[in-house]
């Protein structure tokens, strides 16, 4: 039985259970007084719009330098696949591929991963709800590990500075990549996975 | 268990003995745990409640042994790099300025913000519950700031800095001479204080002791 079924409405901030009141008015939760609802407010629109704009700005982000380093006179633009192949030329292949992983895979099967979870409520697709909510967890957890490239320009910008012999700076592909690491994770939140059982619930009813 | 207890339905027990999955939103009855034992969804397997053992002492322990850890983590040197002569370091500050003078404002806001403003926020939020709920004063404070903390909470990525600084040094160690500094150790300790303080400050607990308080003073 779901515990909106039998009226009760689950505090999105300290998980305390509240009665539903009557009417539509909007409740507050008894114990830390933040807005109740029973769904994220507008959870796959929001979702839908955050994806695409992280969608648009994910091509500039592969596309653009995201720094440049200059060594003994040579500079050298690298995009993020530039520098995961450069650490693998170099030998790294460990690194190369944490490198990898972290800021072309999980961007990537973030976007996709959510779309799908989208795809799968909105038309509803006889997915199993349990491999849905492995997969959001995953994503949710998942998320904030893309900052990796943007700390170590920042690590690299801050301890390669030995003016004309050698530098680091950053570029505008740098920019578009944060933007879409924190577009996306606010798209994890706003997402609810309450909506995957939901689904699955309707349809058991309907069997 | 006996049938006696299921025979009432679920929506007529008091909210007291009922919990509800935050993940899923399946109803359940409470479940009662000895320390150290948790509870998971049955449907999901989220992890609903977790009792922990000492909770109040043993996260003031950490969440002092961090703040004094950040100080040193963030201005001391996590490493220096030698090129012909010339002696560089870079600590956590110094990233946000050399961003912040390439022109990358933004990035250098976001670094700023993820790996020094937030970590230091969350801290200091959890010290302010723990201190109201230890001296059982402002409890209406203790929530506020127990609510900020969880607005927060994914935002603070010390561990991807972490992380961060292990690439660099890859990338940096054929290129130039390169010595890591007692900033990585003190960075080191501040994570591994932040993410046991993580698990041992277990969210139910304090959200019941922050309710507890508010009862009996109301």
């Amino acid at each position: 039985m779901r515990a909106l079924d039998a009226g009760i409405l689950v505090c999105g901030e300290c998980h305390q259970l509240n009665r539903q009141g009557e009417g539509g008015s909007p409740q507050q939760c008894s114990r830390c007084g933040s807005r109740l609802h029973p769904r994220r407010p507008d959870s796959i629109v929001r979702t839908w719009a955050l994806l695409l704009t992280a969608t648009i700005l994910y091509i500039p982000a592969n596309v653009l330098p995201i720094m440049t380093v200059n060594y003994l006179g040579k500079g050298s633009p690298s995009t993020i696949l530039g520098g995961v192949l450069d650490l693998m030329q170099a030998g790294m292949v460990p690194v190369a591929l944490v490198v990898f992983v972290a800021s072309i895979l999980v961007p990537t099967f973030k976007l996709i991963g959510l779309s799908m979870l989208l795809y799968s409520i909105q038309r509803h697709q006889r997915l199993s709800a349990r491999q849905r909510i492995v997969m959001y967890r995953f994503i949710e957890w998942i998320g904030r590990w893309s900052m990796l490239d943007i700390f170590v320009i920042a690590i690299l910008v801050a301890v390669v500075s030995f003016g004309n012999l050698a530098n680091v700076s950053a570029n505008a592909g740098a920019a578009a990549f944060a933007s879409v690491v924190v577009i996306t994770m606010i798209a994890a939140v706003t997402f609810d996975p309450r909506l995957i059982w939901d689904n699955t619930d309707m349809e058991n009813e309907h069997a | 268990m006996p049938d006696s207890l299921e025979s009432r339905p679920l929506s007529a027990l008091p909210l007291e003995e009922l919990l509800a999955c935050h993940e899923c939103d399946l109803l359940m009855r409470r479940p009662s745990l000895g320390e150290e034992q948790k509870a998971c969804c049955p449907r999901c397997g989220y992890e609903l409640v977790v009792h922990r053992a000492h909770m109040v002492r043993r996260s003031l322990a950490l969440v002092i042994t961090a703040l004094l850890l950040y100080v040193p983590a963030n201005f001391l040197p996590i490493m220096r790099l030698t090129l012909l002569g010339q002696t560089t370091h870079d600590t956590v500050w110094s990233g946000v300025v050399g961003l912040y003078e390439t022109g990358m404002r933004t990035v250098a806001a976001l670094v700023l913000l993820c790996s020094m403003v937030i970590p230091l926020l969350k801290l200091l939020c959890q010290l302010v519950v723990l201190l109201c709920i230890r001296h059982g004063v402002a409890r209406r404070t203790g929530i506020l700031f127990y609510r900020v903390y969880h607005r927060l909470r994914e935002w603070g990525m010390l561990e991807v800095y972490l992380m961060g600084i292990l690439v660099a040094i890859v990338k940096l160690i054929d290129m130039a001479e390169l010595h890591v500094g007692v900033g990585l150790a003190c960075f080191i300790g501040l994570l591994l204080a932040q993410v046991w303080l993580e698990v041992t400050m277990s969210s139910h607990q304090v959200w019941d002791a922050l309710e507890g308080d508010a009862d009996a003073c109301a």
